[in-house]
């Protein structure tokens, strides 16, 4: 495991992703709280200042992980490719309406990602998520604790992931990664549709009880 | 927006709409329900902060050699920028068009049948397995008895509709799946809008319902 991926993240060695493969995941996080922290400094640097230097780290830190997500997610390599720099050009355009108090730096990055993806894949320019996309978020000042905190709930959503059961973990796991209708995902995993349901449920309730922060974990009015 | 839903998105739909991965029409129903639903909304924060520990993790890929200079060319190029309406629309009066379906429908009702109009969803999604549209059914009228080959899932927006599975009023999510039938009918006292998404042919039961097929368009 690599203790830094600063130092690995631009070598010619990385794995290829696999599509369609099982999720390979190492099972201890491979970036530490301080790359968190670090990696909001580098956004906020580029909405201020636009520092270019901050962009380039940025860059060499996520661009390699955003090609393999969207390998992982169906796109050929050379789509992957281009989408990965499409999606660093837009962090770089919406950086100054990134708000660390409410998104730490890796899911910033990933709901741009997501929306550039489904942008792809649709024919015209979606709008659906826009309402709750964190990069619509205000500008406000930054409070250097909700920095710091946000980067903590980042780790901690991690830790908790690495605990949970890997049933529970697949499910969660080919919700990302699996581009199919549900059906699909019970004959990948060789279940009923209501296990999935009921397994995702448990994964959601469980990593909501330890991280106290998303909301309450019952909920009434659900059908499966 | 003070009432709070009763009726939910499974948790797995919520899941897969912040991961970008819910079919969009699906997705279409989801975004409409959560500026009712806080709680419906930390779910959403946490499946993405999920995405984001999961994009932290990835083993990375090689990026091509030029990657980097090509996209520092492209850093102080304007960006295209879509033209965004500032318009409010209004579906009924107090019932405002969701900010979800802005720039996705034209809001002029066009009826369908005795008491019931439609508004047609552009969902967008390359495919025409999928469809939604906005409903307006008046108070104690009902929709064809009906069934699915695929999944439905319906969000209120106004009024409210009863069927076997229970009541829904506004900002609630109904979802079934392929088994279920059923014959909604509008609440009493007001109209009952509502997004509707499904995915395939429906199945109809009754002579009625199949008459209104054709008009349905499915």
């Amino acid at each position: 495991m690599h203790a830094d991926i600063r130092h690995v993240a631009c070598s010619p060695s990385g794995d290829p992703a696999r599509p369609g493969s099982r999720m390979s995941l190492d099972p201890r996080p491979a970036r530490k709280s301080s790359d968190a922290t670090e990696d909001v400094a580098l956004i906020l640097a580029i909405a201020g200042p636009r520092d270019r230097a901050a962009f380039v780290a940025l860059f060499h830190r996520y661009a390699p992980r955003l090609k393999s997500w969207f390998q992982r997610s169906g796109s050929a390599p050379e789509q992957a490719e281009d989408l990965a720099q499409e999606t660093m050009l837009a962090v770089w355009r919406k950086a100054d309406s990134f708000d660390p108090s409410r998104a730490g730096a890796a899911t910033w990055i990933f709901t741009i990602a997501r929306n550039q993806r489904i942008d792809a894949v649709r024919r015209m320019p979606r709008r659906s998520l826009d309402a709750d996309d964190p990069s619509l978020a205000p500008q406000a000042p930054v409070a250097p604790d909700a920095v710091f905190d946000t980067a903590q709930r980042e780790i901690r959503l991690r830790e908790a992931l690495s605990t949970l059961p890997a049933e529970q973990a697949d499910v969660v796991r080919l919700s990302f990664f699996e581009d199919r209708p549900h059906a699909d995902i019970e004959r990948v995993l060789g279940v009923p549709l209501g296990t999935v349901k009921s397994r995702l449920r448990l994964a959601m309730n469980r990593l909501r009880t330890h991280l106290g922060d998303y909301g309450p974990p019952s909920r009434d009015g659900e059908r499966s | 927006m003070s009432v709070v839903p009763n009726h939910h998105p499974a948790q797995y739909t919520l899941l897969r709409h912040a991961a970008g991965t819910l079919q969009p029409a699906r997705s279409l129903v989801v975004a409409t329900h959560l500026p009712f639903c806080p709680e419906c909304q930390a779910s959403i924060r946490l499946g993405e902060g999920l995405g984001g520990a999961l994009l932290s993790e990835l083993s990375p890929a090689e990026m091509a050699q030029d990657a980097l200079t090509r996209t520092l060319a492209r850093l102080d190029m304007p960006a295209s920028v879509m033209a965004s309406s500032a318009e409010t629309v209004a579906l009924a009066a107090g019932v405002p068009l969701p900010a979800s379906l802005q720039g996705l429908v034209r809001p002029i009702w066009r009826w369908l049948a005795p008491g019931i109009s439609r508004i047609v969803v552009d969902v967008a999604s390359g495919s025409d397995r999928e469809q939604a549209y906005l409903l307006r059914v008046a108070p104690g009228k009902s929709l064809p008895d009906h069934g699915h080959h695929g999944w439905e899932a319906t969000c209120v927006l106004a009024g409210s509709f009863a069927d076997t599975t229970g009541e829904y009023g506004p900002g609630d999510v109904a979802e079934t799946d392929v088994s279920v039938m059923h014959q909604p009918v509008a609440g009493p006292g007001e109209a009952c809008i509502c997004l509707i998404a499904w995915e395939g042919r429906l199945r109809m039961r009754g002579l009625f319902a199949r008459l209104l097929q054709p008009l349905l368009g499915v």
